[in-house]
């Protein structure tokens, strides 16, 4: 009954894939080296930086820390997912724009978090903004520009909410 | 740094998790969310052949009130505890602890099971094997040295999971089950003071903690959760404390707890301090008394990085600050 082996159901960014995974391979290690979803991280490998952040069934986590088989009949979005029909996500054209990317290295998680947070509270205060990106962390920016551009996506979501 | 192999088993319900663990006996691993043990694996800190992991064991997850109490099982993840409209209503300063581990990223996955059921940590010890290779092995890491205190034969890690003095304060029970039946005991007595092997699970028990059981608290008595972390956004605590304090109609101290975590290798009962309460009202004044015994009560030791001076200090400010908190109406 133990199992070093075993094939995992995964809804990757919207599509349902099987994959035969060890069982001591992290999700971040499937979607990088089995999938090659590179635009997932590897900073730290131990759950303190963020940039290996996906949506696992909406929610942002740190896929280092989780285990392919943990993630078995789960939906997985990376960052891969968040562009449509070759247009960027409207969080990736406003993090542009504001300068809230340098090196890049951190943005693909910082980029799903905001979303789960814009999901889940669409007009975030700027200390929601600062505890949602608390795990995120960012050696270039200081953040000011990050939370800039949260700040503007929540104002231009709720502009054409009002409409 | 990759895990090491094992195999995984995911029991469907606790007999059959009772039963693994009696077979494999001090070979496997526990798993919860896994946000501490994997990095224990992947620092070759913790070897286990077999990992058990509990996801698939639905009354775990269960959050309850019955007969005047709070049922908690440890598979709920922290942001469950935080979201959960019973903890929140009755038990508020587990909601505050809770909200207090790790960053939004953790608490999505890490359980309250894994925390009450955390490690003490150092900082000789909670490095990669590569980092450690540069020394003696430690005490912790089954050497012969503590490279804190050198020498002395105690290993100094310390306890730092943070629901746990507000679970304490709340006069938690929690439910052990093993091959050889189930038991319960008041939380503050799983823990050993050793940093070795801090909790009885760690001293090799066999059992697997399966409730968490809490009185509903009384409407005299109010228990606050405050922790001072370097980084306010991601750390374990410098220094963590949980106070209750009950009152009587005239607005004095019947009865007050004060439990800390970060000043050793178990979570501390600073009773000197506690009794200096009783019976009088909580002013400025017994706030600064109360504080500054708890502060003494402490023997810090250097297993973090701040000095043993600074965390006294700290100590006393974050006593305060609960105690001020816990005596507002
Ligand atoms: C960057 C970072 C920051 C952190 N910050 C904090 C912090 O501020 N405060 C804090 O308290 N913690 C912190 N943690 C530690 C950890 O995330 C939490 O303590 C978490 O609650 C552990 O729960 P888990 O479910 O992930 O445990 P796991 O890693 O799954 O398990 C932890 C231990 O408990 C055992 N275990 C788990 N459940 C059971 C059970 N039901 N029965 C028997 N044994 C069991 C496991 O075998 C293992 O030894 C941090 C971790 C990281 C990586
Ligand atoms: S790589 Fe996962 S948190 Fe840093
Ligand atoms: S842009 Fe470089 S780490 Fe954030």
């Amino acid at each position: 009954m133990a199992i070093m082996k075993k094939t995992i159901k995964l809804v990757v960014n919207g599509e349902t894939r099987e994959i035969a995974v060890e069982v001591n391979q992290t999700l971040l290690e499937v979607l990088r080296e089995d999938l090659g979803l590179t635009g997932t991280k590897k900073g730290c490998n131990q759950g303190e930086c963020g940039a290996c952040t996906v949506l696992l069934d909406g929610k942002p986590v740190s896929s280092c820390l989780v285990l392919a088989v943990k993630a078995d009949c789960k939906s997985v979005m990376t960052i891969e997912g968040v562009a449509k029909n070759g247009h960027l996500d409207q969080i990736q054209e406003t993090f542009n724009e504001k300068g809230a990317i340098q090196c890049g290295f951190c943005t693909p998680g910082m980029i799903l978090t905001t979303k789960n947070l814009l999901d889940e509270n669409p007009a975030p205060s700027t200390d929601e903004i600062k505890e949602a990106i608390a795990g995120n962390i960012c050696r270039c920016t200081g953040y000011v520009q990050i939370i800039e551009a949260i700040t503007a996506l929540a104002k231009a979501k709720n502009a054409q909410g009002g409409a | 740094m990759r895990l090491p192999e094992f195999a995984y088993l995911a029991p469907e319900d606790l007999q059959e998790a009772i039963n693994l663990i009696g077979k494999y006996k001090n070979q496997y691993a526990i798993l919860a969310g896994g946000t501490d043990l994997m990095i224990k694996m992947k620092q070759r800190l913790r070897n286990a052949p077999y990992v058990i992991s509990l996801d698939q064991i639905a009354p775990l997850k269960t959050i309850r009130e019955e007969a005047s109490r709070i049922i908690i099982g440890p598979m709920n993840t922290l942001d469950e505890i935080i979201n959960s409209p019973i903890i929140k209503a009755k038990l508020p300063a587990l909601r505050q602890a809770a909200w207090k581990v790790g960053s939004p990223l953790l608490r999505a996955v890490a359980t309250i099971g894994g925390n009450i059921c955390l490690n003490t940590r150092c900082r000789f010890y909670n490095q990669s094997d590569f980092w450690r290779l540069s020394r003696e092995k430690c005490f912790k890491a089954g050497g012969h040295i503590c490279h804190v205190a050198n020498k002395m034969a105690v290993c100094y890690s310390g306890f730092v999971a943070d629901t746990v003095p507000a679970l304490i304060a709340y006069n938690a029970i929690i439910t052990l089950a093993g091959a050889g039946g189930t038991r319960k005991l008041p939380l503050a007595d799983f823990y050993t003071g050793d940093g070795r092997r801090p909790n009885q699970i760690q001293r090799g028990s066999n059992e697997i903690l399966t409730e968490i059981e809490i009185p509903v608290p009384g409407d005299d008595e109010k228990t606050v959760y405050c922790k001072y972390r370097v980084r306010e956004s991601i750390d374990f605590p410098v220094v963590g404390a949980a106070v209750t304090v009950k009152k009587d109609a005239r607005q004095q101290c019947l009865d007050a707890r004060i439990i800390l975590i970060g000043v050793g290798s178990a979570p501390l009962e600073a009773k000197l301090a506690r009794d200096k309460m009783v019976g009088r009202s909580l002013d400025a004044d017994l706030i600064a008394e109360v504080a500054a015994t708890a502060a003494a009560e402490i023997h810090p030791v250097k297993t973090d990085l701040v000095a043993p001076s600074y965390k006294r200090k700290i100590a006393r400010v974050v006593v305060a600050e609960a105690l001020r908190a816990a005596g507002e109406a």
